[in-house]
């Protein structure tokens, strides 16, 4: 019998229990759709959606990626040995799916992609004050555009999803072409301009100007290759003249000169000429802006040669107080020696609108990376109202206003031709916006890639092979289509 | 009389009839064998007689060794009197008369008669059996007689490595074990270490084996100190593992340790001490030859010379910085142990103390130890015992982490100009390398940065057993495992350029396990063995993690320890639980000790699933032949042992993290501007609600031959595994959001055979030589992936810019760690000129293999190139004895590997963040017009390098002298002879045979956790030569 009673307590202390240890518990984990029920769910899904844009070394702009995948301008050009086979293949227009710089864009905007569906799918429902939650709808609507934007010009067509939720089908779908991820683009930066304020909610953030500005760029991009829509040239200088218009409204000016410009100070959040910012903190080793400091600094001073100016594109560049500011012209050494850019190792002149104010031997600060200018919108207004019509005085002094601070003589109104004047907006655009990766969109969109880099300097790098239209976009990352056939 | 075979003493003490004081055994039969004397025990019958007038015979019964045997069985022979001998080894016993034969016999020992004449006292002394079938061997949730084994096992007991410096398992466990396969992926003191059994199973789940210490099940490894070790068993069959059900897929590692023996109290104290060096390096330029070098390179580039003529002039006459120099060193290690063991009749016990302490071979890298441990076992009367073991362990890690990529110290010392000083001229670490590596100064890797982490270990075991009824007991365990885990880590102003950072990372993990056995045991009509045995059993694990990281420390001095004074500071906590309850049950039954049969049955669940997936169930059987015991192979008294034996059975793996089930939200940090952060969420892997185990089905037979005696004990098996349900990561791509999705769709193989040899080669009286050779080869097959993808890629994360593609490719009828790569075909010749300019190439540049013949190297020309998962293992263990010295040999290897060496790629290359060439194989490289048939690469602006090619894939079989130890008992002449006292020496990794041409074959930068990319160094740490002395102490 006391056999049998400890028998049955054995079996009693078996049976209690078992229903709890095998019950999963998610005690401290954030799951599910209800994650996002909340305005505070909600701001912080938004903020994730920001993190694929800005994640050092891993995804996105923070390290030298845009500035690579760019490197095809007749304005950039890397180390002919040292690490950067992965540059000179853009450079040289040889880029291979397996090139890591586009992958790490490519995964950066796709990630905060996934994250402003997840907003767009869920903010109607969510309960909190209504205006904040429309300003993070309307933030998730800007990042959206902005990432398709760039997969776009990288890489013509894409896979485009807006939807966040995951189903195996979504590895079957098929390329979207350049027209109809414009519609997508366009729509979302419409919804951006009325939903988000005029006043950022922080430097990092973009606001109603900030979507208008590139819904202008986005125009004037859709007016020529691969889309050719000439109306919509006429769209973009509409678009940037609102920007114009309202520049006190969002905040937007010129910074007195391009010294003040490319200060580059960390203690400061860029400038009022910023439309938008991916803002950096060293604070975290994830949130650190790399481009600056190092990258552009030449190896003799312990920079990284990560990309620096081609020769003919600095011989060509009028001189000013502009030029003064875009190159360093010597370099001193860590003994003291100082260095001409003809005895550097490279021998190129580098740029020092990108060193870290007082000359911060770095790779990490706290600058923040410019992603469009007030500069850009005048130069959109100026050209995009050349080729939709006529430059009217606005058209003169958006570019006027450059080349003053530039120190170059202006052009009295009507003294250029409606093309002679877009010409020379874009020349002005090329020695303006020199390294920030603009160039390599200017030559694609006007389809002057290969007459730009036809005639380079010796001493620099030459493209390999023959330069056609297959060299526009880039060829998706390997991943992708081995994920996915139908990418092919 | 006592069996006092060591490692079942627990179980059978109970049984064993005790007799004290003048009282004598009456045997039913005379039993000159122990093995039958132990078979039979239960059918002892004892009668005792009392104060029979008689002469007394008394004396002592000793080993080899001179020590002292307890509980040796002496029998009168014709008569049924006899005894046991007592805690100093003495008998003594009455006979009626003058003269006659004494059979001594002992568990372990061969029987000896002595002749007795009158004499007052018999000195005896038994020499151990080389037969190890009488012994009992652990098996799950019991134990077994090792001729009753029915599964494949390999049995490791404390005088396999007794001769040997070993402080952890998985050194006891290398080359001594048929089947298991001990890789050292780092040589850091304490540092990672991979066990295999027959192969991996799992491309996602763990394929480390499940330890299970003294019952405890999934204990941890490293908590062990090895002179606390009774005996190790690899279960490696399913049959033997399915009793473990969910967790037995990857073979099982069931750790005994020691017990306190019967009468009197022993102490043992064993003290070591080592010097370590690093078993080679690479050859490095000078920084004279460096700077030539760089110039000339440099001038073919395009670019201007890196140094003035003066400057080469000085470097020619010498200087520079040895940077291998810099970050390697002599290092020293000591391990002390105290052991006090002893019991009286009821009651045993065992408490042991020891400490470790080796630093590593690069500088401010160790690990030290601390190890308690005591257990208690006690007899309250015939049905009713209890024991309780309990172990504390504290372990200290100092920098011993592996270190993938470029803040690698190795891998920067072998990319750190020579030209380029260590400090500054401010006596601080050189920042920045102007010629050669991009990254930190690798002494400022050592000593600017610290990962220490604090284990705190504590294992308490109880439990009680109780017999209803002779062969009917009940046995209940209860065991807590307990971890402390604190890791502090700091990286100053060199490491970070500035804005140093520390974190404290604390976390707890505890996990509870409740065992209740109900075992059976009976012989019916004398032929028919049953042992029959039912448990349930509950796990439950809880862990907790709380980190706090600060960034740009306002004081770096004050490190990690206040993490308050910096400019930012992030924190993060984290909770996991699972729980798993088990049913199971096994029979094993034997008749007439010739034809056995097991059959079992194990049923998991686990919280990590959902639905029906939730509970699974693990069946296996297993059948033998005991041939030697029939008589017509008897008759032929050719055989020592003969033995046939088959099984099949099913195991899980449990290669699931918990909430895999489910899709959740991880943190994600965002600067919107340059004074604060914002934490976010983003989407995490999508979820599977469908996955369940992965189920291994095995088959495995087996042959085991004894000859002439057991001099010769051969045993070999063929196994054939094939695991279902094969969990697989699905890389997503980067549109959906990257990450994985796992699901069960795949399938995959692992067969192959394991042969082992022991032999007792020469035996004379001073002379002894016996020897141990095993050899396992595992051959893994992908089958399916069920459709998903045609193939599934990897990457290792370590080679950085070395590796563009992922580096491994998963493929049906390939195997696992196929490594994905360009075929590099050397340079191109001056004859291939034309050929070379089609790809915009000169002669002397690398040349690739153009699969699909585009006239491009892309992605499309990439293909499989090689295997990273070794194919064959072998130790060879050789004892020599002559009189109190012994001398150990002991070799182990690795074959059928090919390793990646990023380490030489970057030192070869001057690529990625390495700019520079290092070593002095570049003075072999393509010269045009001086050197063309190297296949070495010239200096050439078109020339590229990629890395990840054959070009640096190396063969990775190795043979290595692992360990060599004399040592030498000191004779009674020069001691007290109560006190036995060995010295010893000892060289460990002392020769290693390889063809590979980094530094360490074994030496890996991937942990345990993977298996798919194990083979890959990039400045793994590697494996040290060490010498050992020490002392060992017994009285």
């Amino acid at each position: 019998m006391k056999k049998l009673i400890v028998l049955l307590a054995v079996a009693a202390m078996a049976a209690t229990g078992c229903k709890k240890v095998l019950q999963e518990d998610l005690t401290g984990k954030v799951v599910g759709n209800d994650a996002l029920k909340t305005q505070v769910g909600l701001e912080s899904a938004l903020t994730g959606a920001y993190k694929g844009l800005g994640s050092t070394w891993s995804t996105g702009f923070f390290h030298a990626t845009a500035t690579g995948a760019t490197m095809g301008g007749d304005d950039i050009t890397t180390h002919p040995g040292s690490n950067k086979q992965e540059f000179r293949e853009f450079d040289q227009f040889q880029v291979t799916s397996g090139n890591s710089r586009t992958g790490n864009l490519y995964s950066g905007c796709y990630k905060s992609i996934q994250g402003a569906n997840n907003v767009i799918a869920n903010y109607k429902s969510t309960t909190g004050d209504p205006t904040t939650i429309n300003i993070i709808a309307g933030e998730a609507y800007f990042i959206r555009a902005f990432s398709y934007y760039w997969l776009t010009r990288l890489y013509g067509s894409i896979p485009v999803l807006t939807d966040p939720n995951f189903s195996l089908d979504l590895l079957k779908i098929g390329k979207t072409p350049p027209a109809d991820v414009y519609k997508l683009i366009e729509s979302d930066l419409k919804q951006a301009e009325t939903l988000l304020p005029n006043i950022k909610r922080d430097f990092g953030r973009p606001n109603a100007g900030s979507a208008k500005a590139f819904l202008a760029d986005v125009y004037l991009t859709e007016g020529g290759w691969p889309i050719k829509d000439a109306s919509k040239y006429a769209l973009a200088a509409t678009k940037a003249k609102e920007v114009i218009d309202n520049h006190n409204l969002y905040g937007f000016q010129l910074v007195d000169t391009y010294a003040n410009l490319f200060e580059n100070d960390p203690t400061k959040n860029g400038t009022a000429e910023d439309i938008y910012n991916i803002t950096a903190n060293t604070a975290n080793g994830g949130t650190t802006e790399a481009n600056y400091g190092w990258s552009a600094m030449p190896g003799d001073i312990g920079g990284w040669d990560d990309f620096f100016s081609e020769l003919k594109f600095f011989n060509e560049f009028p001189a000013g107080p502009r030029k003064d500011k875009t190159f360093r012209l010597t370099y001193t050494k860590s003994d003291g020696t100082v260095l001409t850019w003809q005895q550097l190792a490279t021998k190129h002149p580098y740029y020092g609108k990108f060193w870290i104010k007082g000359d911060v031997a770095n790779w990490a600060s706290s600058v923040p990376l410019v992603m469009l200018r007030y500069a850009h919108v005048l130069t959109i207004y100026a050209e995009a109202k050349a080729r939709s019509g006529a430059p009217d005085q606005q058209a003169y002094d958006a570019l006027n206003a450059i080349r003053t601070r530039a120190g170059l003589p202006v052009y009295s109104i009507g003294s250029l031709s409606a093309s002679a004047f877009a010409d020379a907006v874009v020349n002005e655009r090329k020695w303006e916006f020199a390294g920030e990766r603009t160039r390599w969109f200017d030559l694609v969109r006007l389809e002057l890639v290969e007459s730009a880099n036809a005639n380079k300097d010796p001493g620099d790098l030459q493209p390999i092979g023959t330069i056609t239209k297959a060299n526009y976009t880039f060829p998706l990352p390997t991943s992708e289509v081995l994920a996915n056939p139908n990418l092919k | 009389m006592r069996t006092c075979y060591q490692s079942i003493r627990g179980y059978l003490s109970t049984r064993s009839a005790v007799i004290a004081g003048t009282c004598l055994i009456l045997f039913q039969e005379t039993q000159a064998s122990p093995q039958k004397s132990l078979n039979n025990n239960h059918a002892i019958k004892s009668l005792t007689t009392c104060n029979q007038r008689a002469q007394t015979i008394s004396g002592t019964v000793k080993d080899t060794n001179g020590d002292p045997l307890v509980g040796v069985s002496v029998l009168l022979k014709g008569t049924a009197f006899g005894t046991v001998t007592d805690a100093k080894g003495n008998f003594s016993l009455r006979s009626t008369n003058d003269s006659g034969t004494l059979i001594f016999s002992y568990v372990g020992y061969l029987s000896k008669e002595v002749n007795f004449n009158g004499e007052e006292k018999l000195n005896v002394v038994l020499q151990e059996s080389s037969k190890e079938l009488q012994s009992v061997v652990v098996i799950g949730y019991g134990t077994q007689k090792k001729s009753d084994v029915t599964g494949a096992l390999s049995s490791i007991t404390t005088k396999d490595f007794a001769e040997q410096p070993v402080n952890r398992v998985d050194q006891v466990l290398q080359g001594r074990a048929t089947g298991v396969q001990v890789t050292n992926a780092s040589g850091a003191p304490g540092g990672d270490v991979r066990i295999r059994i027959r192969g991996a199973n799992s491309v996602l789940g763990s394929n480390d084996p499940l330890y299970v210490l003294d019952g405890f099940v999934g204990a941890d490894f490293t908590t062990v100190n090895t002179d606390d070790i009774e005996s190790i068993q690899i279960l490696k069959d399913a049959s033997s593992t399915a009793i473990y059900g969910s967790r037995g897929a990857n073979g099982v590692v069931i750790i005994t340790t020691k017990k306190g023996t019967k009468g009197g109290v022993k102490v043992n104290y064993i003290g070591q001490g080592s010097s370590s060096k690093v078993i080679k390096t690479y050859d490095l330029l000078s920084a004279g030859e460096f700077a030539q070098l760089v110039n000339t390179r440099n001038t073919i580039l395009g670019l201007n010379p890196a140094y003035t003529p003066q400057q080469l002039a000085s470097y020619q006459q010498g200087g520079g910085t040895d940077w291998q120099k810099e970050i390697y060193r002599t290092a020293a290690g000591q391990e002390h142990q105290l052991s006090v063991s002893g019991g009286n009749e009821k009651t045993t016990f065992l408490t042991s103390g020891n400490y470790v302490r080796q630093d590593g071979i690069i500088k401010n890298s160790g690990y030290s130890r601390y190890n308690f441990r005591t257990n208690i076992n006690t007899q309250i009367n015939d049905k009713l015992s209890f024991r309780i073991n309990a172990t504390g362990t504290r372990i200290n890690n100092v920098n011993n982490q592996l270190q993938g990529g470029t803040g690698n110290p190795v891998v920067q010392a072998l990319a750190w100009a020579p030209t380029t000083p260590v400090y500054d001229a401010t006596g601080g670490y050189t920042a920045v390398d102007p010629v050669g590596s991009l990254k930190t100064n690798p002494v400022a890797l050592l000593y600017d940065r610290n990962n220490l982490t604090q284990n705190t270990y504590g294992n308490i075991l109880g439990g009680g057993r109780y017999e209803f009824i002779k062969g009917l007991s009940l046995d209940l365990t209860y065991g807590i495992k307990y971890l402390n885990q604190q890791n502090e880590t700091f990286n100053g102003n060199v490491v970070t350029t500035n804005n140093p950072t520390a974190s404290r990372t604390s976390s707890e993990q505890i996990t509870y396990q409740g065992t209740n056995a109900l075992n059976y045991k009976h012989t019916f009509n004398e032929v028919h063995n049953i042992d029959a045995v039912a448990v349930f059993e509950v796990q439950n694990y809880n862990s907790t993690t709380f980190n706090a990281t600060a960034t740009g420390l306002l004081n770096p001095s004050l490190g990690f320890d206040n993490l308050g004074l910096s400019k930012s500071a992030s924190i993060s906590s984290d909770r996991s639980n699972f729980g798993l309850v088990s049913y199971l049950g096994r029979v094993n039954y034997a008749f007439k000790d010739l034809y056995l049969l097991s059959l079992s049955v194990r049923r998991d669940g686990s919280s990590k699933f959902q639905g029906n997936n939730q509970f699974s169930t693990f069946p296996a059987a297993a059948v033998g032949w005991n041939l030697i015991n029939e008589n017509f192979v008897r008759n032929m008294d050719l055989f020592s042992n003969l033995k046939i034996r088959g099984s099949w059975g099913r195991t899980g793996s449990q290669a699931i993290q918990p909430y895999a089930t489910q899709s959740t939200y991880s943190t994600a940090i965002v600067a919107f501007n340059n004074n604060s952060l914002t934490n976010g969420i983003v989407l995490g892997n999508p979820g599977n609600p469908n996955l369940k185990w992965e189920t291994t089905t095995q088959a495995d037979v087996g042959l085991e031959v004894g000859l002439f005696k057991g001099r010769l004990n051969i045993e070999a098996d063929y196994f054939n595994k094939r695991t279902t349900d094969l969990l697989l990561n699905r890389p997503l791509p980067g549109y959906v959001g990257g990450g994985t999705y796992a699901s069960n769709v795949g399938e995959m193989q692992n067969k192959g055979w394991e042969l082992s040899v022991g032999g007792n080669i020469l035996n004379t009286s001073s002379f002894n030589w016996s020897s141990n050779f095993n050899i396992s080869n595992v051959q893994n097959k992908v089958i399916s992936l069920g459709g998903v993808a045609d193939m599934l890629f990897t990457g290792s994360n370590v080679g950085a810019a070395y590796s563009t593609q992922s580096e491994f490719v998963i493929v049906p009828g390939q195997a696992l760690g196929s490594y994905w790569g360009l075929q590099y075909l050397g340079t191109w010749k001056p004859s291939q000129a034309t050929e070379a300019a089609r790809y915009h190439q000169v002669p002397g540049d690398s040349r690739y293999l153009d699969l699909n013949n585009d006239g491009a190297i892309t992605s499309a020309d990439y293909k499989i190139i090689g295997n990273g998962i070794p194919k064959t293992s072998l130790g060879w263990n050789n004892t020599f004895a002559y009189k109190g010295l012994t001398l150990n040999v002991f070799f182990q290897g690795i074959l059928g590997v090919d390793k990646m060496n990023y380490s030489k790629a970057g030192a070869m290359t001057g690529s990625a963040d390495a700019r520079q060439v290092t070593l002095t194989d570049i003075r072999n490289r393509y010269i045009p017009g001086v050197n063309e048939t190297s296949n070495i690469p010239a200096f050439s602006k078109t020339d590229i390098v990629y890395a990840q090619s054959s070009r640096f894939l190396e063969n990775g079989n190795f043979v290595r002298l692992k360990n060599v130890s004399l040592s030498y008992v000191l004779p009674k002449s020069m001691i007290k002879d109560k006190i036995r006292v060995k010295v010893f020496v000892s060289a460990t990794n002392l020769w290693t045979i390889t063809k590979y041409t980094g530094i360490d074959p074994e030496a890996s930068n991937v942990g345990s956790s993977s298996d798919v990319n194990q083979s890959i160094d990039y400045g793994a740490y590697p494996n040290a030569k060490v010498i050992t002395g020490g002392l060992n102490l017994t009285f």
